[in-house]
């Protein structure tokens, strides 16, 4: 009996229409699927606050990682300003283990423009611009060419549809930093600037893109919103676990199982389900030793941890986070050190250098690891490790202070034998050579 | 003003009660109670940016730890500054800053007065849990002036921001990741900026440091004078640094003086002009036509002998004498007692003359003031703003500093009427942050004030309560703007109508309108002319007596507003009261018990006339240079040539000064004591520094040894006794408080200015100015003050050469293209006058049919210029002409 046949079936949303055999993405496939038909019914239809309110209503949180409802978001924007306003939709998907918006980009890319355009008159914006990684250029190519097409079509651009409504939309691609991603960075980048973050507040909201009210969401979060109009926020906020985790989630499962990919689940299915029934259990059928349940910024869990419902809340209670949807499967015999390492590599690589402890921390942090994976480590290695790991969270300009110690904090708590093996080798082989002459006074 | 409940909050800091208005860091709040909370990122001239993490805080209600830099202070706010949280969070961010730094404190020129130091020595265990490699970058060089030490740096941007936010330079920029972040130029070339010395200044540790004084002190060892620049109107309060009587280095603190620590290339590299090796150090006398050294007894008595002998053959009237804007007020003030009383004559000008006095003359006719209504505050706080002929940037960069934080940080309406493109290069350009600009050549700049008068006018936007008080006047000026035609304005000025019409509008709407004129407007032929247009601007918008409004004309030498007010002008006495006025001059006469002169005095120009025709017959120069200034045609040369006896008191042998019969060698402002007024009217201490260099002695000294010598002692004992005397000839003077108090507008004056006096050459001024220069040729030559240099003393700096060594012809790109030429070839100047050779420097900023040449290296263009003399105000006009271009090959 094969897995697959074992395997839940739940209706897809956003992956759905890639799905059907012949799907192209193109305009036409969009439009036979009934695309841009939200947008038909709702411009000049029905008043933007409302839309925020549906959208509210609907119970959608970011997709991006943090999980911030996504109407409430947009209701943070000063009702009474008169200048323009600007919707950014975050497309510069980067955290290691997360894979899911280019899926959505290169298959359905006007499912997420119907999105930009409908986040666009809720918010009043007439301008939006998709933040693409740089990396993806086959992504930005599909999404130019998209806008091209709908903004033919009517779809986008001035006057929408003889509504009146203006919303176009530019694809800007970044040059491969990760803190891009980051919010403000972001709206940095965007301006021409070095993409480091801002401090907050002020937030994005009342002083985002070239200091106007801006709203920064994610691919996934967008590309949900034609389905809300068209099927009813009633609809959205029976999927999941409502009523705080409402709506699908598209995980991207990596790492050591049958069948990595993406798979679009009911947020509230268990981890198990996700790993052993989607993605086909654990390759060789071995046994699972660690998994990071939300993008490489989410604290590692456990076997433990396996029936741990997935939704914002459940992941949280379990002391990590459901983040950017990135699961990434780890097998029994990983070395959960070199894999703290290996993340820890990425942070020190990526760290924007703008705060203090972050820039540092992170230089201090990899090579203390990389020298107790290369076995020079000591004892006392483990108490600074965690030090500068509790000074840096909290204490940074942006998020990524909290999510660069994430690896190393958990593994720390889980698996701290492992720590300790390498340092005890390391102190063997110490006793064997002659104390340095300096040390001896 | 007082603070209303609704614009103050009340907080605590560790417990201690403070109100602070709206708007205040928490890290300013503290400040206030005598708490500091360690910081290196915040500065309070730049936007917080809150990345070094030092200055984390607790705050009641707040779960995270707060950067007291960014979070502003609100009601009811708890904060504590010194908890162990707090504590240990200060410990950590010290820690990992720290970790990688090279602390190679035993060489680095910040040892002693360094942050990172000050907040180890406060926090930190003595061991570090720092194990690994330190990162370590490679030496590069960065600038002949500025040097790097990047393995010091703490990240904290000051610097960058600094560049950009204050200065819009935009020289710096951080480069690379995480721990390899660096700072480097913003292009992959050696530093080419403004050389400002902000990033040296701002610097909280030792990264950045001025290569003048590299490894040459502790500063502990430094002995320091705070006093004031000698280079430019703006007047900035610096500190000198010395060792051992010798220069080290100049900087100036945050919150001192009139420019808050802000300087610019010749107040921060510029100091050492006055140590350079050609600095006179004995009097020189003209023996078998050489000069040789002489005692200071022979120099003297000669010296006195002469001046008696021509005064006993020809009279008081047949002697002159021009002293230098650089002098002090006590100076200045002894010089023209000294010519009117000691010698007996009113033949005595200064270096007010060149520019200066266009603007004094014209604010004492209409407002009544011989200083600005307003001060650097009114600049600040200006909502629009009317900039014209200024190239403030170059010539006065604080003052473009106050034009920079009005426009961006309060966003002010900048409008602008200048010879400059709007162009980024390596130095900020103040047409960049316009809302409206003319660029018109400096010909052309009382048309284009013309045009916005017209603007006013025809958009109604004429102050109501005038249109009803004085209908005359304001039907005088219609009337004379009915004359000027649109086409023919557009065609002068290069703009288009709308752009008058848009300029006018915001002036009109202004709330707290500022009109600043600069050297290039004030300098111009008709100058004095353009500056009774910018005040009948304000008159007609109604905003001249507005507070916060008015007008402010830029003073080029750093005292050429004391020369003023010291009298030493030929017609005004001290206070700037009017020679022609028995009153006044009674008043003078009873304080000095003496009587004064009668007959007008010759100004500067008329003064070298009258040597050259022989009516005067002996001059005495003061630290001035008319050979050296003046173009060919006034043929100053040839006519002191001519004097019987020329005496000049000098720091170099100057153009000037190799004609004389004696140079006496003069002190250095760095090397006494006095005051400099500023061009807002402010008096400020000058402090010596260092020794006078060789046998030089202060002006006054000089000038008083020679009253005694020639029987009309005028003794002091020292600077502060001249200025009591000042102090009661001029009640109040210079009381050194931290800012000036402007004088108000006079009413009287203004009434008696629009019931008629407005009529004097009316219509001369309401005219277009023809083509500037029949000389021949095509391209628009313009003399310009170039930022690196301000006259002799900076093309004797050795930091300003290592910026700027050699003067160069600036051009526009789409010029050079059609001429063929790049940076550095050479060219030829020419037109009827003469010609001149030089090399050329493409730069985009100089508009089209353009071409500048630097004023201190002008000497050798002297000649293509022809020179108008201003009919009321006598000043001499010579810095356009028009020329030919062309290549040699
Ligand atoms: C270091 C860092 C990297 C991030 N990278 C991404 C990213 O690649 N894509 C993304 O959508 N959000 C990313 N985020 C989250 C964004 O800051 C932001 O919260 C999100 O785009 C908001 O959209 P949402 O509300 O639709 O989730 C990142 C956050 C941090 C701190
Ligand atoms: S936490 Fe790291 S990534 Fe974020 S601003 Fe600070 S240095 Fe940059
Ligand atoms: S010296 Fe140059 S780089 Fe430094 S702040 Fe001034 S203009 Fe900028
Ligand atoms: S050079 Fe100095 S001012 Fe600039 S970032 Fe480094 S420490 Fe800060
Ligand atoms: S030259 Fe002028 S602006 Fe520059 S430091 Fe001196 S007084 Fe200040
Ligand atoms: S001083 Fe506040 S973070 Fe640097």
């Amino acid at each position: 009996m094969s897995a697959i046949e074992h395997m839940p079936t739940y209706e897809p949303v956003l992956l759905k229409n890639m799905s059907q055999p012949g799907y192209t993405g193109s305009l036409p496939d969009y439009e036979k699927t009934g695309g841009y038909r939200a947008l038909r019914n709702i411009l000049g239809k029905v008043a933007p606050a409302d839309v925020t309110q549906l959208v509210i209503k609907s119970g959608l949180r970011g997709r991006g990682g943090a999980g911030f409802p996504t109407g409430v978001k947009w209701g943070f924007l000063p009702k009474d300003y008169q200048g323009p306003r600007y919707l950014c939709c975050n497309a510069d998907e980067s955290e290691p283990g997360t894979f899911k918006d280019r899926q959505l980009i290169e298959r359905d890319p006007h499912q997420i423009l119907e999105g930009i355009v409908l986040a666009c008159y809720a918010i009043g914006a007439e301008s939006a611009y998709i933040y693409i990684r740089g990396e993806f250029v086959l992504g930005a190519k599909i999404l130019e060419q998209a806008i091209g097409d709908a903004r033919a079509a009517g779809y986008i651009g001035k006057n929408i549809l003889g509504t009146g409504v203006h919303a176009d939309v530019w694809v800007h691609r970044g040059a491969g930093a990760y803190i891009c991603g980051e919010e403000t960075a972001l709206l940095e980048s965007l301006e021409g600037k070095r993409g480091l973050p801002r401090v907050k507040p002020p937030f994005p909201a009342t002083h985002g893109l070239y200091n106007k009210p801006t709203v920064v969401n994610n691919v996934e979060t967008l590309a949900n919103l034609p389905h809300i109009i068209n099927r009813g926020p009633e609809w959205f906020a029976a999927i999941g676990s409502p009523p705080k985790s409402t709506g699908t989630r598209i995980f991207c499962v990596s790492g050591h199982v049958k069948r990595p990919g993406n798979y679009e689940v009911p947020m509230g299915i268990t981890f198990r389900e996700l790993i052993y029934e989607h993605a086909g259990g654990m390759r060789g059928d071995k046994a699972i030793k660690a998994f990071i349940p939300g993008g490489a910024s989410a604290p590692f869990l456990t076997p433990d941890h396996l029936d741990v419902k997935m939704d914002f809340e459940s992941v949280a209670a379990a002391g990590s986070m459901l983040g950017s949807g990135g699961v990434t499967v780890m097998e029994e015999g990983t070395s959960m050190v070199w894999a703290a390492l290996r993340l820890m590599e990425f942070f020190y690589h990526e760290s924007c250098g703008k705060c203090s402890p972050c820039r540092e921390g992170s230089s201090w942090l990899v090579q203390t690891m990389r020298r107790i994976v290369a076995k020079r480590g000591r004892a006392q290695d483990l108490e600074t490790l965690s030090d500068l790991c509790k000074n840096i969270a909290g204490r940074t300009v942006c998020a990524f202070g909290d999510a660069e110690v994430s690896p190393i904090m958990s593994t720390l708590k889980h698996w701290r034998h492992e720590y300790l093996a390498l340092i005890h080798e390391a102190e063997a082989a110490h006793l064997l050579r002659p104390e340095p002459a300096a040390k001896r006074h | 003003m007082p603070e209303s409940k609704t614009d103050s909050v009340r907080l605590t800091i560790d417990g201690i009660p403070v109100t602070v208005p709206k708007g205040t860091l928490v890290i300013e709040a503290a400040r206030r109670v005598g708490v500091m909370i360690p910081h290196f990122c915040y500065h309070p001239k730049l936007k917080p940016d809150a990345n070094c993490r030092m200055c984390l805080v607790e705050v009641e209600k707040m779960p995270k730890l707060q950067t007291s830099c960014s979070t502003v202070a609100t009601e009811g706010m708890a904060v504590r500054t010194a908890t162990t949280v707090v504590n240990d969070a200060h410990k950590s961010v010290l820690e990992f800053i720290l970790a990688n730094h090279p602390l190679d404190c035993p060489v680095c020129d910040q040892g002693g007065r360094c942050d990172l130091q000050d907040f180890s020595h406060q926090y930190t265990a003595t061991a570090s849990r720092f194990v690994e490699t330190k990162r370590i970058f490679q030496k590069e060089y960065f600038s002949p002036l500025i040097e790097t030490q990047m393995n010091r740096c703490v990240q904290c941007l000051r610097c960058v921001r600094y560049c950009d936010e204050v200065m819009d330079v935009k020289a710096l920029a951080p480069a690379g990741r995480g721990t390899m972040t660096e700072i480097k130029t913003f292009g992959t070339h050696e530093l080419d900026c403004e050389f400002c010395g902000g990033c040296v200044q701002i610097c909280p540790v030792g990264a950045i440091t001025s290569r003048l004084s590299m490894y040459e002190y502790r500063p502990w060892m430094l002995k320091r004078a705070d006093t004031v620049c000698q280079f430019c109107g703006d007047g900035c309060q610096i500190t000198v640094q010395t060792k051992d009587n010798e220069l080290i280095e100049v900087n100036s603190e945050y919150g001192a003086g009139r420019n808050s620590g802000d300087l610019c290339a010749r107040g921060f590299f510029g100091f050492r002009a006055t140590g350079h090796p050609d600095r006179l150090t004995k009097p020189l006398i003209r023996r078998n036509g050489a000069l040789v050294e002489t005692t200071w007894e022979e120099a003297l008595e000669y010296t006195a002998q002469q001046i008696a002998r021509i005064k006993n053959a020809h009279g008081a009237q047949a002697f002159g004498g021009l002293i230098s804007g650089r002098c002090t007020n006590e100076e200045l003030y002894l010089f023209q007692k000294f010519m009117r009383l000691a010698i007996g004559t009113n033949n005595l000008d200064s270096s007010a003359r060149y520019g200066h006095m266009n603007g004094v003359q014209a604010m004492r006719r209409v407002q009544g003031t011989h200083r600005w209504t307003l001060s650097f505050e009114e600049i600040v706080q200006a909502d629009v703003l009317l900039l014209v002929g200024t190239n403030v940037t170059e010539t006065n960069p604080i003052t473009g500093l106050k034009v920079k934080e009005a426009v961006k940080k309060r966003q002010a309406r900048l409008f602008t009427i200048e010879s400059i493109r709007p162009a980024i290069g390596t130095i900020s350009n103040i047409t960049n942050l316009v809302d409206q600009h003319v660029c018109a050549l400096p010909t052309q700049f009382g048309g284009a004030v013309l045009a916005l008068l017209k603007a006013v006018v025809e958009s109604r936007l004429v102050d109501q309560r005038l249109q009803h008080e004085s209908p005359d006047y304001v039907g005088a000026v219609t009337q004379a703007l009915e004359r000027l035609s649109w086409p023919e304005l557009e065609a002068a000025t290069g703009a288009a109508r709308d752009t008058f019409v848009q300029m006018a509008t915001g002036l009109a709407q202004g709330r707290r309108v500022v009109v600043l004129a600069g050297q290039e407007l004030l300098r111009s032929a008709g100058g004095y002319g353009s500056c009774l247009l910018l005040l009948d601007l304000l008159l007609l918008t109604g905003k001249l007596t507005e507070p916060g409004c008015g007008f402010a004309p830029l003073a080029e030498e750093n005292n050429d507003q004391g020369a003023v007010e010291s009298g030493a002008v030929a017609e005004l006495l001290p206070g700037g009261l009017d020679l022609a006025n028995p009153e006044a001059r009674a008043r003078i006469a009873r304080a000095w018990k003496a009587d004064l002169p009668l007959a007008a005095g010759a100004t500067l120009v008329e003064m070298i006339d009258r040597a050259r025709s022989g009516l005067v017959k002996g001059m005495l120069i003061v630290g001035e240079n008319p050979v050296g200034s003046l173009p060919t045609v006034v043929g100053a040369k040839e006519a002191l040539q001519r004097l019987e006896f020329l005496v000049c008191q000098e720091l170099f042998l100057t153009e000037t000064a190799s004609l004389a019969h004696v140079v006496l060698p003069a002190a250095s402002s760095l090397e006494k004591a006095g005051t400099f007024t500023n061009q807002e009217g402010h008096v400020q201490a000058v402090r010596p520094a260092v020794d006078p260099i060789g046998e030089s002695r202060p002006d006054w000294e000089i000038l008083s040894a020679l009253s005694v010598l020639l029987g009309t002692p005028l003794e002091y004992g020292d600077a502060k006794e001249l200025l009591k005397e000042i102090r009661g000839v001029i009640p109040g003077y210079g009381l050194l408080g931290p800012a000036p108090i402007p004088p108000k507008v006079d009413r009287a004056a203004v009434e008696r200015y629009l019931a008629g006096d407005y009529r004097r050459a009316l219509a001369a001024r309401y005219t277009l100015a023809g083509p500037a220069d029949a000389a021949g040729g095509t391209t628009h030559l313009g003399l310009f003050q170039s930022l690196f240099h301000s006259g002799k003393l900076s093309t004797r700096s050795k930091g300003l050469l290592q910026i700027e060594a050699q003067a160069a012809l600036r051009i526009n790109p789409a010029d050079a293209a059609r001429l063929a030429l790049a940076d550095g070839d050479r060219v030829r100047l020419s037109n009827r006058r003469g010609e001149v050779t030089t090399t050329v420097k493409v730069l985009e900023r100089v508009p089209e049919g353009s071409a500048w040449f630097p004023d201190h290296f002008g000497q050798d263009t002297a000649k293509l210029f022809e020179c108008a003399i201003d009919p009321d105000t006598n000043v001499p006009a010579f810095r356009t002409a028009s020329v030919s271009i062309a290549k040699i090959s």
